[in-house]
């Protein structure tokens, strides 16, 4: 995938370019706002990463000049800032996901990984499919090797969340602002707990599982090699 | 309405002063005018008598009795009247009448009708007395009419008082309406508003001024805090984040895996200082009261219904049973995301802190005026004096001490309770401990 970085903290972005290309993307830094913008501008790139406190040219400044501009390329907006206003204001600029510095390494690949292979907006999926596992969004009705699962209102939510991400890792938090709209940290595993029952649902009984847990970093859903 | 307005009062308590004064003054005026009237009727009196009394020492009654008949021509002359010692009437229309010796008022008949007369009485050497005096009723007449003049004006202030009193206190309220109206959208978080100041350099304008100028003090040293919040912000997660990169990166290179298992507990470390660190300025920023701005209708009850429901499972995985009770649909004014945090602390600061087997339920209920959520365990409770510091910044129980958490849940409870204008309360809950979070309603 093509990335554009923009990241004035130069250590913290070799080591994100570094890491990123490791895992087999290719990296364009931009250490400045003119820069980034110009970049983003002229050049198609799948995901902009976009650190929001710049010197200069200040990120939300670029994120609402590139979406005047009609670029659509997906933005990732990396920021100390996390007060919920924060947030909204990111999100009102433009951008796609919002990401509160420090973050895992894995957080951010599975993020960018999420925004990058997003189907188009007009594109209205009415049925999902993975190996045996099928479900009718509209009914909502999940069936697997054609024997009906009956699934709690959130563990099809969330089985919904993995299949639109199938292929893909999702993080815990993903999952907590995806599903639950938290913006904060509980204390409690309701992640797991939700998970576990909804795995014992989905995968109890079969020889093969869908939904893989990546040490680490999350879960995974995707069909049986 | 117009009892609680100051400038009414005042305006009601000015007229009540100045129509008493009026009226005191009017009093006093006409009794000086009225005696005024008398000091000259009675030196009148004792001046017109000279020559009568003369007549009587020159030639006795006759004498008397000729200077009394001119006397009493002519017009303006007073009455005359002469009688024995025994008071039988000799001559003249006052002959018939009472009176002690001196100037006295007493009452008489004159032409057939009763009169009040003012009269001189001289005794004339033990065999006579001589009466002259006037009808008395010009004087009480005129004082009548300037006692007539002082009510109209007593009344004429008092319309006045009472209509400029009215007019001035509706201006006045109308101005304090606007500094009023102003401090509560402030209070909703509507911090850039001020009171419009008139045009005019009165006690008033002057005032709303100097508040303005607090207001603005007052948003610059919030503005001031909010940048060093995020100055704080940014510059410890700047550091942070390089701490936590370095800490990645050298788990990945860690052939050893003790190593890198030990790599991976400092990275916990890292985001557990991370979690407190985002707390803390969640509260702050609550605190602030800044998001009252966003607050939208809210139903308490689905709100804590869901979270219940969320939790159930966790908390089935730790022995402990978590209960909604249903109810009516609790309405209020707030912020989903805040409720939702509020009511995942109280959830997680019960299940967390009693043993495996206990039960917390959830509730939420309506009374006139107020939603209310309700949170109470069974567990082994808390003791009063531990009560009220639990809402304090990284409070612990000295037996929860070994328990993960950060001490900063139920002081995010009372962040929030606060920013919607409730409170929260800590209670015994027979035997566990009890929440209560009680939010006004407006209707």
């Amino acid at each position: 995938m093509k990335l554009l970085l923009v990241e004035d903290d130069q250590e913290a972005a070799a080591y994100l370019k570094h890491a990123l290309e490791e895992a087999g993307h290719a990296v364009e830094h931009a250490d400045e706002g003119r820069e980034g913008l110009l970049a983003a501008a002229s050049n198609p790139f799948d995901v902009i990463i976009l650190d929001r406190m710049l010197p200069e040219m200040d990120g939300l400044a670029i994120l609402r000049t590139i979406r005047a501009a009609r670029v659509r390329t997906p933005v990732l907006l990396l920021t100390a800032l996390d007060g919920i206003d924060d947030r909204v204001e990111g999100l009102d600029a433009g951008a796609d996901d919002y990401l509160v510095k420090p973050f895992a390494f894995v957080e951010l690949l599975a993020r960018i990984n999420a925004l990058a292979r997003r189907p188009p907006p007009q594109e209205v999926v009415t049925a999902l499919q993975v190996g045996d596992l099928r479900v009718d969004l509209l009914k909502r009705s999940v069936t697997r090797a054609s024997v009906r699962i009956d699934l709690q209102p959130r563990e099809f939510q969330l089985l919904e969340f993995l299949m639109r991400h199938a292929g893909r890792v999702v993080t815990r938090t993903m999952l907590l602002e995806g599903i639950w709209n938290f913006n904060f940290e509980p204390q409690t595993n309701i992640v797991e707990t939700h998970m576990s029952r909804l795995r014992a649902k989905i995968d109890r009984g079969h020889p093969r599982e869908l939904i893989h847990t990546v040490r680490g970093s999350g879960y995974m859903m995707h069909e049986p090699a | 309405m117009l009892g609680g307005s100051t400038s009414f009062r005042l305006a009601a308590l000015y007229t009540a002063g100045f129509s008493i004064a009026v009226a005191v003054l009017g009093l006093i005026a006409m009794l000086s005018t009225r005696g005024a009237l008398i000091q000259e009727f009675d030196s009148r009196l004792r001046a017109d008598q000279v020559p009568v009394i003369d007549g009587w020492n020159q030639s006795g009654l006759r004498g008397l009795l000729r200077e009394m008949g001119e006397a009493s021509a002519g017009p303006g002359a007073l009455m005359y009247g002469v009688q024995a010692e025994n008071g039988a009437p000799i001559q003249g229309p006052l002959a018939n009448l009472r009176a002690p010796n001196g100037v006295s008022t007493v009452l008489g008949t004159i032409d057939g009708k009763p009169e009040s007369l003012r009269v001189l009485t001289v005794d004339l050497g033990g065999r006579y007395r001589l009466l002259s005096g006037d009808k008395a009723g010009p004087i009480e007449a005129l004082s009548r009419k300037v006692l007539g003049g002082f009510g109209l004006a007593f009344a004429g202030l008092l319309v006045i008082g009472i209509v400029a009193g009215f007019a001035l206190s509706r201006a006045v309220q109308k101005r304090l309406d606007a500094i009023s109206d102003a401090a509560e959208a402030i209070i909703d978080g509507d911090l850039g508003r001020r009171i419009p100041v008139r045009r005019g350099d009165d006690d008033l304008s002057r005032l709303a001024a100097t508040i303005n100028r607090m207001l603005d003090r007052i948003g610059g040293l919030m503005d001031s805090l909010r940048q060093v919040t995020s100055d704080v912000a940014h510059d410890l997660r700047t550091p942070l984040n390089r701490l936590r990169q370095r800490l990645e990166r050298s788990a990945r290179q860690a052939e050893d895996p003790a190593h890198r298992a030990e790599i991976e507990g400092a990275l916990r470390d890292v985001d557990a200082i991370l979690v407190t660190f985002a707390a803390l300025l969640r509260i702050s920023e609550v605190e602030a009261g800044a998001r009252r701005a966003a607050f939208r209708p809210i139903d308490l009850q689905a709100l804590v219904r869901t979270v219940a429901e969320d939790f159930a499972p966790a908390a089935e995985d730790t022995d402990h049973r978590l209960e909604f009770q249903p109810g009516p649909p609790a309405w209020i004014e707030g912020d989903a995301e805040l409720l939702t945090q509020m009511t995942v602390n109280l959830v997680e600061n019960a299940l967390r802190h009693t043993p495996k087997g206990c039960t917390v339920r959830l509730s939420t209920s309506v009374e006139p005026g107020a939603a209310s959520l309700v949170v109470v365990d069974n567990g082994p409770g808390v003791t009063e004096a531990e009560r009220g510091r639990l809402f304090d910044r990284f409070y612990r129980l000295e037996r929860s001490r070994s328990t993960p958490g950060s001490g900063l849940g139920l002081a995010m409870v009372q962040a929030v309770a606060r920013l919607h204008r409730g409170e929260a309360r800590l209670s015994d809950g027979m035997p566990g401990l009890k929440a209560k979070v009680v939010f006004p309603v407006t209707s």
